[in-house]
């Protein structure tokens, strides 16, 4: 991919502290935090997926909030669409259109006591200034997009199953003709079959609407099927970023090599996991290792790992990893 | 070999409003000896009801064993009382679950737990047949308020008891089990607390290991340790596992041998290589082809059509039927019967053997 491309979304330097307090005295001056995201750097282009992958508590799911505006970052700045939105340089109502995000749970991302109909329209009142006539055809239009029947509008969400609710949540977000969608594990909730018809779906959406994805996921699979590039974060902090082909034929940072090699495949020739050799469980947050965050599981770790923390680095064109000795990975 | 467990036409229902559900439906399936095996399907498919019922934890009512027989080393475990079963559970048959931490009592120390499985198997070696509930005074020793100088009576593991302990955490693996015996649940992460059940399971040395979902709640990593480790233990103490999971990829991995469920039917049991390199049930196919295995550009992801029916409506033909891109005209009338058509690869589907109901399941 050398052609030219326009970026949608930039984070600076984008943190996100959650104080916590130590111990019981609300007056104690050892305030500690949560490093939920701690300095982020990435560019999402225009027209594609950048899948962020990492293991509960790496901060993927804050990085969305933080981007969404649903929670103000500590620090830093995100550009959306050429313009600053951190502390309100950009009316928040625009943003709120033009970002959409889909959740992991539409059990509880739907209202259960408004009709699925109402639920996909009322984003169209609020923040398109529609008519109800209009409002009214792009539910309807929505709901044809995803592959639901016209009378779904009228029922609530305790009557469809996990796989339409996610099909009338992905109707929601895309009502109001949004630039970018951001996609919360949008399939770890559903069975394998239901997954397959929403990824379809999604690369559907995409290239009919030309929208851009951020898929936060778990799931090396689903990162890899529907991905153009990868960000790896690790306990706050990115350790690699590339094109997901590269990452997947050759991760380079130790981290993202145990976690593809603990992703199990569908291949019982290729038995991965029962090989892998990774030690150790995700640090806490509050209290992380000094210098490289990863260096206490890392098969590679030397003296400096533990002091300085490593800074991301280009290492190909579009490739960046955030290690000392990547040397020793290639 | 011999098979350590037959599940013979087992049938359960559970009593609902809408009328009874059928949970399985004449499952037929055996468990060889140090052997695991994988039991895959998607939510509802009876997978659970069919670990649950193999221990002995279902709950009757609503759940009711319409008919079928479990045979374990000889015994019918559908016919013994609940008194009777209580021999066989924990002790030949141990079960870990998906959520550790609900697993666990919250308001003991692990160690005092292990300690717990520790003595009710040695007292059954010892000839008691049901265990008092006097077992946490046999395996502490209470060190009474003046000697201990602490206000309140503190219990201590006894040191015979507290070594076997450690060992067994040593089993499984977890770093510092002098200090993690002193720890409570809520103080661990969720891959520790998943080997603290593993030890506790394996600690009793049982002939057939259920593990339900033991990994769905763990991060990739942590899963890829806890597997690798059940993996091991699995030679260590000669036991059989049977691997409960939504996910093909995990059961691809470690499993010798992989049932395929759908809507309370196995519909194929093959081992894992067959199974995944020539699937022969439409739906074992359709599932493999839902799996996301590369790139977009390289792979398209062919859904399944249609959705799971309604298990109250008794379904006389096949299930899959009306998803089914190859149904025919018998799959409608007739429900296909599980048919070795290769050497240990039984399919239930008409476009396969002779599955015209004139041959079961050859056990």
């Amino acid at each position: 991919m050398v052609r030219q491309m326009e970026a949608i979304l930039q984070t600076i330097d984008l943190r996100k502290y959650f104080p916590v307090q130590r111990g019981i005295n609300p007056f104690s001056k050892a305030k500690k935090f949560v490093r939920a995201v701690d300095g982020v750097n990435m560019t999402l282009w225009k027209g594609t997926t950048l899948a962020v992958v990492g293991e509960s508590g790496c901060g993927k799911t804050t990085l969305a909030r933080t981007i969404a505006l649903l929670t103000q970052p500590t620090s830093g700045d995100v550009i959306f669409n050429g313009k600053s939105i951190v502390n309100g340089k950009t009316e928040t109502r625009v943003v709120y259109r033009d970002l959409q995000i889909v959740f992991q749970d539409p059990e509880s991302s739907l209202d259960p006591n408004i009709t699925v109909g109402a639920s996909i329209g009322e984003p169209l009142f609020g923040l398109m200034k529609w008519n109800k006539e209009t409002v009214d055809k792009a539910v309807q239009k929505s709901l044809e997009v995803v592959g639901l029947p016209h009378d779904i509008a009228d029922r609530l969400p305790g009557q469809l199953s996990g796989g339409q609710k996610q099909r009338v949540a992905i109707a929601r977000a895309i009502g109001p003709q949004p630039k970018l969608v951001i996609l919360d594990e949008p399939t770890s909730a559903l069975d394998a079959s239901v997954q397959a018809q929403i990824l379809r779906l999604l690369l559907e959406l995409q290239k009919e609407y030309s929208l851009s994805y951020m898929l936060i996921t778990h799931n090396i699979a689903v990162a890899e099927y529907l991905s153009d590039f990868m960000l790896v974060m690790y306990s706050g902090d990115v350790v690699e970023y590339g094109q997901t082909e590269e990452i997947m034929a050759k991760p380079r940072h130790p981290y993202t090599i145990a976690l593809i090699s603990s992703a199990p495949i569908a291949n019982p020739w290729k038995r991965n996991l029962l090989e892998v050799d990774i030690r150790g469980e995700v640090p806490s947050a509050i209290n992380p290792p000094s210098g490289c965050k990863f260096h206490p599981r890392c098969p590679y770790a030397e003296s400096i790992c533990s002091q300085e923390r490593p800074k991301l680095r280009e290492i190909n064109p579009g490739r960046l990893v955030a290690c000392h000795f990547v040397e020793k990975t290639a | 070999m011999a098979p350590l467990i037959t599940v013979q036409d087992l049938t359960i229902n559970y009593a609902s409003r809408g009328g009874a559900v059928t949970a399985l439906d004449r499952v037929s399936l055996d468990i060889k000896e140090n052997e695991l095996l994988g039991v895959v399907g998607e939510s509802g498919c009876g997978k659970s009801t069919l670990a649950l019922a193999i221990i002995g934890l279902l709950p009757i009512p609503p759940a009711r064993v319409q008919n079928g027989a479990i045979e374990f080393k000889g015994t019918d475990l559908v016919q013994l009382g609940p008194t009777r079963m209580r021999e066989y559970r924990g002790t030949q048959i141990a079960m870990i679950f998906q959520e550790p931490l609900s697993s666990l009592n919250p308001v003991y120390k692990v160690g005092d737990q292990i300690a717990e499985a520790i003595t009710i198997k040695k007292m059954r070696e010892d000839g008691h047949s049901t265990v008092d509930s006097e077992i946490m005074q046999k395996t502490h020793k209470v060190v009474p308020p003046g000697v201990s100088k602490l206000p309140k009576a503190k219990r201590k593991i006894m040191p015979e008891i507290k070594e076997e302990v450690i060992g067994s955490l040593k089993l499984v693996r977890i770093p510092d089990p002098d200090q993690v015996i002193d720890r409570y649940p809520f103080e661990l992460s969720g891959g520790m607390r998943q080997r603290i059940m593993i030890a506790m399971a394996l600690s009793q040395e049982p002939a057939l290991l259920i593990a339900d979902e033991p990994t769905t709640a763990l991060d990739v990593t942590t899963q890829a340790q806890v597997l690798k480790l059940m993996k091991e233990l699995m030679k260590k103490v000669k036991t059989s596992i049977l691997l409960i999971t939504h996910d093909l990829a995990v059961a691809c991995q470690v499993a010798d041998r992989v049932a395929v469920m759908y809507a309370g039917n196995i519909v194929e049991t093959s081992n894992v290589y067959d199974l995944f390199s020539k699937p022969l049930h439409p739906y074992t196919q359709g599932l493999l082809s839902c799996l996301p295995t590369g790139s977009k550009r390289k792979i398209v992801l062919k859904p399944i059509p249609g959705s799971v029916p309604d298990l109250r409506t008794p379904i006389i033909g096949c299930k899959y039927e009306s998803r089914c891109a190859y149904a025919m005209k018998a799959c409608s009338e007739k429900k296909p019967h599980l048919v070795e058509v290769e050497v240990d690869h039984k399919v239930a589907c008409y476009l396969h053997g002779e599955a015209n109901g004139s041959h079961t399941t050859n056990n």
